[in-house]
This record gives structure tokens, sequence and C-alpha cells, in this order.
């Protein structure tokens, strides 16, 4: 498992923040937003071949030019009087075709991203994900919180449309699992005596399966990491893809038959403490309309 | 095609990849009601100092079990030129040439296999393994290439011995192999006059084919009947 640093840049005390994708890809486009509208520059990565499956190939008259592997970059910036790390891992190390790392490699991974932060003195790491909930598709995603320790649960409660897990419905005790990665890597630095918090943008439970993005909760996750670093940021780069996605999610739900449509309405007064057969209905047809396509890869000549 | 070779030439089992670390062993798989155990196995044709390597695909740790490979290959056994076989299902009638498209990882090594009649190929996308492979052995520097015999789509579930036919053609050219190939001209013969006989019972197949052969396309729900329609004709007259 190799590391390459290609630079070793002197930093202060860094955060950090680390995407990896996951339900409507809402971390890593947080993440990964905030790295390009701070014009953050890579200094280095984790090297694939023992982590991925190659994702590209390119052949030119039948030559094999060049094979891709998803990347797994680090990246810093200092922001004002903030020094600012990121992580991006393209894929999760996942076995047997899973979207979610598990295992050895997902361990091995998750260290070898807090070996770089420990490295760069970063005591604190934000990551980023999605929180599944009955919400409207037409209401502002709220941003739900877990933390490392109560001091960081006390400081992210301060931010702006953000909630603990315990204040969100169903998960009244505050209970629940962080899939993958993005939950794994805060468990694992806990474990290494450093803190941190995943934030999570709220996205419909019947989207959730969908194949495309949810820019819409990326939003409101990069809204509260301008609050942690005290900066005002300019998201108009996610008004074109939260544009396309709405009008997706329109489609789908102006089909609703009415008694459904009707119910579901009702989430934008009323909170559905459990998803109920609205839900199910509503899953039920957008798998019909986006089947999801086979991840498995075979090539096929031009 | 290597199950053929490792037959006619009575090759000889030299080495295995134990598959701990690269299985899941989930369960086991059975085919035509028998059980199947995931193998990687070496296989030594000395008279023509060729080494077959036949083998599941590993479901984890791809690049170690690729460099294992090539370790044993280079290593143990001094390999200099590495040939993958694969197919490609193509949107082609059974009554056209089929073609041999190309993998190179090395342009010297295209060059060398200049005049075999082989097809380069492009393509941008996800890879197959046997490319995985091409781009390990590129690093090790063993020139590989990847053969792609065209199968006719609704071929693909019976078996295509013209496919077969032209590369083995290839391997008898460039290893001088002196296989005989009449029983798979036998094979393609009586494979054409069977279907040849369906065109004749059903007009809806038979302009499926017609079309084919002159270059023009099926819709899915077409592709889907023809294949239905051949594959369960063949079945009967086996």
């Amino acid at each position: 498992m190799t590391l390459r640093l290609y630079q070793r840049p002197e930093l202060q005390n860094p955060l950090m923040f680390v995407g990896w994708p996951g339900i409507g890809n809402i971390g890593i486009i947080a993440v990964n937003t905030l790295k390009e509208i701070l014009r953050a520059k890579a200094f280095g990565e984790i090297e694939s071949l023992h982590f991925f499956y190659p994702k590209r190939v390119v052949i030119e008259e039948g030559l094999l030019v060049d094979l891709e592997f998803p990347s797994s970059k680090f990246f810093y910036r200092r922001v004002g009087e903030k020094d600012v790390l990121f992580f991006i891992g393209e894929e999760q190390p996942s076995e047997g075709g899973r979207m979610y790392a598990r295992g050895e490699k997902a361990y091995q991974m998750a260290n070898l991203v807090l070996d770089v932060a420990s490295e760069f003195g970063c005591r604190r790491i934000y990551t980023s994900g999605a929180c599944v909930s009955p919400i409207h598709h037409q209401m502002k995603p709220r941003v739900c919180a877990v933390a490392t320790s109560e001091k960081v649960l006390q400081e992210v409660k301060q931010y702006s449309n953000t909630i603990v897990m315990s204040e969100l419905g169903e998960r009244r005790e505050g209970e629940g699992i962080i899939t993958g990665l993005n939950g794994l890597l805060l468990g694992i630095a806990k474990s290494r005596g450093m803190e941190g918090a995943c934030l999570m943008g709220e996205i419909p439970d019947w989207l959730s399966g969908a194949t495309f993005p949810y820019p819409k909760a990326s939003r409101s996750v990069l809204e509260v990491f301008a609050q942690i670093l005290g900066i005002e940021i300019d998201l108009r780069i996610l008004d074109e893809s939260e544009r396309q996605v709405e009008e997706i999610v329109e489609s789908f739900y102006v089909k609703f038959p009415k008694e459904m449509k009707e119910e579901y309405d009702q989430r934008k007064t009323i909170f559905q403490a459990r998803p109920g057969t609205i839900t199910i209905q509503a899953q039920i047809y957008i798998d019909e309309q986006y089947k999801k396509g086979s991840e498995e890869g075979g090539e096929t000549p031009s | 095609m290597l199950d053929f070779l490792i037959e006619t030439f009575e090759a000889q089992e030299v080495a295995e990849i134990e598959p701990l670390r690269f299985f899941s062993f989930g369960g086991v798989r059975f085919k035509e009601d028998l059980v199947q155990f995931q193998e990687s196995k070496f296989w030594a044709l000395k008279r023509h100092n060729l080494l077959i390597f036949k083998s599941d695909e590993p479901e984890f740790e791809y690049y170690s079990f690729l460099n294992i490979l090539l370790e044993v290959a280079q290593h143990h056994f001094q390999i200099q030129e590495l040939y993958t076989l694969s197919g490609t299902i193509s949107l082609m009638a059974h009554t056209t040439p089929r073609r041999i498209l190309t993998v190179y990882n090395q342009k010297e090594f295209k060059e060398r296999l200049e005049g075999y009649g082989l097809e380069p190929m492009t393509w941008k996308g996800p890879p197959a393994i046997s490319s995985y492979l091409l781009w390990v052995a590129r690093k090790r520097g063993i020139p590989g290439v990847s053969l792609w015999p065209e199968i006719p789509f609704y071929l693909a579930s019976r078996g295509d011995p013209e496919a077969i036919k032209v590369v083995l053609s290839f391997f008898n050219r460039r290893f001088q192999l002196g296989i005989d190939l009449d029983w798979l001209d036998r094979e393609r013969k009586a494979q054409a006059e069977e279907i040849l006989g369906l065109r004749r019972e059903n007009q809806e197949v038979d302009d499926y084919i017609c079309r084919l052969e002159k270059g023009l396309p099926l819709d899915e729900e077409e592709q889907v009947k023809l294949v239905k329609e051949v594959d369960e004709y063949l079945r009967e007259k086996k």
C-alpha cells in the first residue's frame, strides 16, 4: 500500500474534509466543490493498484494506450488563518462489487488517510454523506450530524440548518449506522485520539436508490462547511446540476397518482415519523424508471 | 478452446494459484448438474513450447492475482509473449466471415504480428480483465495481445465453431501447431445447415438474418427474438 506525497506543505493545525461516493454522492460533491472553489492544490495520493479495479481502458487502433484507476488524492489550501486539507476518493475500495468499502481494505484506506492527516498536524476531520429522510424534495435539506465527542457535537449544533441525529424523527435515540468509509474513518479517527464529525445532507427516502446525484443536499452541507471555515462561498457553481436533477425529480413527482401525491405533500407541513407506504410506492416507481446499470464492465469494440 | 488444446496436445498440469484470497467461497456453482470449483492452473505443451493458463476470473485482489500469474509465467517458465483469449458478441450474421479484434500492449509487438490478418480494436470504457493483464504485463516488459474473435450474438449461447476456427488457424500459423481443423469445418457446416433449415421454416428468422447479412441493424426486440428462435431450434436438433 503506497502513499505518495509530491510535496510537504507547512501547515498549522489544519482541518481536514474528506469525501467518498455514497448515496446521491452528496458528500463527495460537497467536499469536491469546496476544494474547487478554494482552488486547493494536490500534494499527494494513495496508490490505487492494491485497492481498485481499473475504471477505464483506452485502446486506440489496437494499442492499449492507458488504464485509468480511481484516484484517492490529498489537497491543501490556506483559507484566511486556517489551513485546510482535503482528501477525495473517487471510489470506496470494495470487494465483490459492493459500493461501500468494508473489511481489511477499508481499514487500510482509512488509516492511510489518517496517517497523512496526523503527519501534517491535523486533529479535526469532517466527513460527509447522505441522511436518508422522509422529507419532501421541494424542502431545503437539513444537515444531520454525528460527532466523535460531545464537544464537537455541541459545536456543530451551533451551525444553521444543522441538527443532530437524535433530533431527526424516527432516529430519536440518535442511533444508526453510517455505512462505508465516510463513517468508518470517523470511528478509526476516534480510536486514534482525533476528533471529527460526519455532516449528512438530507435526501428524500424515495430518491435514495436513484442513480443520479442530489446536489441540493450537497449545497446544504457546503453551507455548513462555510460556517466551519468562517467564510462566504459562492455556490452558483451548483445551480445548473441542481436544476437538472430537480427537473428529473419533478417529472416523477407530477406523475404520482393523486392519493400518493396528497399523502406525500403532507411532508411539507407535517413531519412524517416513518416512511410508510408512500415511500415504497415512489421507490418502486423510480426503480422502474431508472434501473441501475450493472457496475461490471466489459469491452465492446467500436 | 483451451480445453481443446490441453486435450489435443496432452498438456501437463504444471502449477496452480491457490484460490484463497482471490475468491469469495460463498458457496459452490454447478453447471450441467456438475459442481464447479474455482481453478487457476498452468498447463505445459512441451512439444510446442507453450504455456497455457486457464482460470476463473478472481473476485478480489486482482492486481496481486495478475502479478502472481505473470511472476510464475515470466520467472519460472520464461514466457516471451502473452496471448489472451476472449470473444466479442457482435451484431453480425453467422454467414459473415469472422474477424479477430486485437489489443496489444506494445507497438513493436503489434508490428511483429502484422500479416496475420488481425483487426486492431478501438475502445474507451470499462476494461476487461484481459486488458488489465496486458497492462501489468507491459509493466513487466512482457509483450502481449488480446484476441477477441467476433461471435454472432445469436450463437453466443450455443457456441460458434467458425470463431474457434479463426483463432486456432491463427495459432496454427503463429506456432506451427499443425492442428487439423477439418472437424471445425464439419461442425460449422452442420450448424449452418441447421440454421438454414430454421430459415426455411421461419420467415421472420430468415428476414432478420437477411437484414444482418446486408449490414442492417435489428432493434432490441428483434434481437431477443432471433436469439430465442435459434437457441431453441439448435437445442432441439442437438
